[in-house]
């Protein structure tokens, strides 16, 4: 006589998630002064605005799971957000196998094994996408912070770099500046 | 006709048959693929040839080779004469400007196309075979190619690249893809679409010889093809092509610019200058290119970026095409490269080549996270709004 049984497989994982996002593009430095005394220039104003100096002369600042990294010398930029989670995550089958004809037991609890196993790749695929989103919006969210910063840095290198020069060229009378539009205006005496 | 006429004119070729020449079937299928791939015979027709198998013969007929020939060379000249050779135009020789059309400028022993055995094979191959599914592998060594076997099957490629079976079958092979010709009529197509960086062969053979005066009669024809180009972008919806496109179309340009700065060819950039000028008749934003991608894009901002970067592949080689202007200012009287220097700067001028460097720079920077404006872009601004109304502004 032909008897059916029931099988239920309940499998559960935990994954270390990574994600990241990462753009990167170049400052729009003048060529006031020589490459390597305008890379002085923004190395200095970088310090002030909290970026250290690493190994390899890149300045590096920390906000809130985004990294600045800027090559004072190329002008490169390099702005990265990274999200990591630990996730849990859990599934169940259950598949119904007879004594007599089919699959045996080991085959049918193996069969639904891997169907499991597709089932949480599938669930840890979707909160990698989560992930993955939050990361790419912080990055979004960051460059937007960011971008009237690193204009303020590109003006304020343009502004020191035009003052040396101005110095280099003779006595400095005069300079007068206004914030609001950003002129400057040096008055030297050749 | 007198006997002593005939004995006067001993290597006169024999006479032309009275009507048509007899061609097997297999010769006549033939044939017609050679016209469709000259442009000579419809395409729809000529790629049904291409799918139906045939089998091949010993070897052709006299009769047929002679028509072979006789296609070949009518059609590839008829082609560079309507491409551009016919043009009253100027080009460097031995680094001087020379005048006129491509066959004033340019003496006929250099000028002679000579088609080789793999044009042939490959025709026999053509009609054998169906070529998608085919039974016996064929291929050329790229370095065995005469300049006129490139070309050939350039028109060839873009002949048959229409149909995506045999396109995939193609790109398989050297002949294609490493035929720089091919790489500068259709990047996007020759590229092996889901190769991360595709990988153009090297230019600097087209610079020299006879493959320069190739060059020369293909400007008008690539400034049309790459003006079409940039103008058909708006289109595309899929970012994965998009990128894939654009990243094809900038690895060959920058190859090919490169290799035309080493030989001091700039002459034959000319395309890529009229090109950008064509295209950059008005002020433009990046959405010329991307407005027609469809969707958010890629989850990740890093591939968005990159894909709207890749669609502005042809703008972005106005930096270099600057430089060279930049340099051509500062070339003296007595500098070996003054009459070069001074045949770029009026292609330059031409075209007005700092309006339009200054449009393709500032589409660019649109692009561009972090740039926001700065006090000085803010002022030439103001002058320029001042100054001067944008083209297409209704005040």
């Amino acid at each position: 006589m032909s008897r059916a049984y029931r099988i239920t497989v309940k499998e559960s994982e935990s994954r270390n998630l990574k994600a990241d996002d990462e753009i990167c593009t170049q400052l729009e430095i003048l060529e006031i002064l020589p490459p390597e005394d305008m890379a002085t220039l923004l190395k200095e104003e970088l310090k002030k605005r909290g970026f250290g100096e690493q190994d390899d002369g890149t300045m590096v600042r920390k906000d809130e799971g985004c990294t600045v990294a800027i090559d004072p010398c190329s002008g490169e930029v390099t702005v990265k957000a990274e999200t990591a989670a630990t996730v849990n995550q859990e599934a169940k089958r259950e598949a119904t196998g007879f004594n007599d004809v089919g699959p045996n037991e080991k085959s049918l609890r193996e069969k639904v094994k891997e169907q499991l196993k597709q089932d949480l790749d599938k669930k840890f695929d979707q909160e990698q996408t989560k992930l993955q989103g939050k990361a790419t919006e912080a990055l979004e969210k960051h460059l937007q912070e960011l971008q009237p910063e690193i204009s303020g840095v590109v003006n304020q290198v343009t502004r020191d770099a035009l003052k040396q020069k101005a110095q280099q060229m003779g006595t400095v009378k005069e300079i007068s500046e206004d914030a609001e539009s950003g002129s400057l205006t040096i008055k030297v005496e050749v | 006709m007198a006997k002593g006429d005939e004995q006067a004119r001993p290597d006169r070729a024999p006479p032309e048959p009275e009507g048509p020449r007899q061609v097997t079937k297999f010769e006549f299928n033939l044939l017609r693929i050679l016209r469709f791939l000259v442009g000579h015979f419809p395409a729809d027709q000529g790629l049904q040839f291409v799918r139906t198998p045939l089998t091949r013969p010993e070897c052709l007929s006299a009769g047929a080779v002679e028509l072979v020939k006789d296609t070949l060379s009518k059609a590839s000249v008829l082609f560079l004469t309507r491409a551009g050779g016919w043009r009253n135009d100027k080009y460097l020789r031995n680094n001087q400007p020379a005048p006129g059309r491509v066959w004033d400028r340019i003496p006929l022993d250099e000028r002679a196309l000579q088609f080789s055995r793999p044009v042939l094979d490959f025709l026999l191959w053509l009609t054998a075979e169906k070529v998608h599914e085919t039974k016996q592998a064929w291929d050329a060594a790229p370095k065995a190619l005469t300049p006129a076997d490139e070309l050939f099957f350039a028109l060839a490629f873009d002949a048959m690249r229409s149909d995506p079976d045999v396109l995939t079958v193609l790109r398989r092979k050297d002949t294609f893809v490493r035929n720089p010709f091919c790489w500068i009529m259709n990047p996007a197509d020759v590229a092996e679409p889901d190769g991360n960086r595709p990988q153009p062969p090297d230019f600097a053979p087209v610079f020299a010889g006879q493959r320069a005066v190739l060059l020369e009669c293909l400007q008008t024809h690539l400034t049309v093809r790459w003006t079409r180009t940039e103008r058909a972008k708006g289109q595309i919806g899929d970012w994965r092509k998009m990128r894939q496109q654009g990243a094809a179309e900038f690895v060959a340009l920058q190859g090919f610019l490169g290799a035309a700065e080493a030989a001091r060819r700039t002459d034959l950039a000319r395309f890529v200058l009229r090109t950008n000028a064509q295209v950059l008749q008005s002020d433009m934003t990046p959405v010329f290119w991307t407005g027609g991608l469809q969707g958010s894009g890629p989850p990740r901002l890093a591939d968005r970026l990159e894909t709207q970067r890749a669609a502005l592949a042809v703008p972005r080689q106005m930096e270099i095409l600057e430089t060279w202007q930049e340099r051509a200012r500062y070339v003296g009287y007595f500098d070996d490269d003054y009459q070069a220097s001074q045949m770029w700067k009026a292609d330059w001028e031409a075209v007005n080549g700092d309006r339009v460097a200054a449009r393709a720079r500032a589409a660019v920077e649109m692009l561009e996270p972090l740039r926001g404006p700065t006090a000085a872009q803010t002022a030439a601004a103001a002058d320029r709004a001042a100054g001067e109304n944008p083209e297409g502004s209704p005040g």
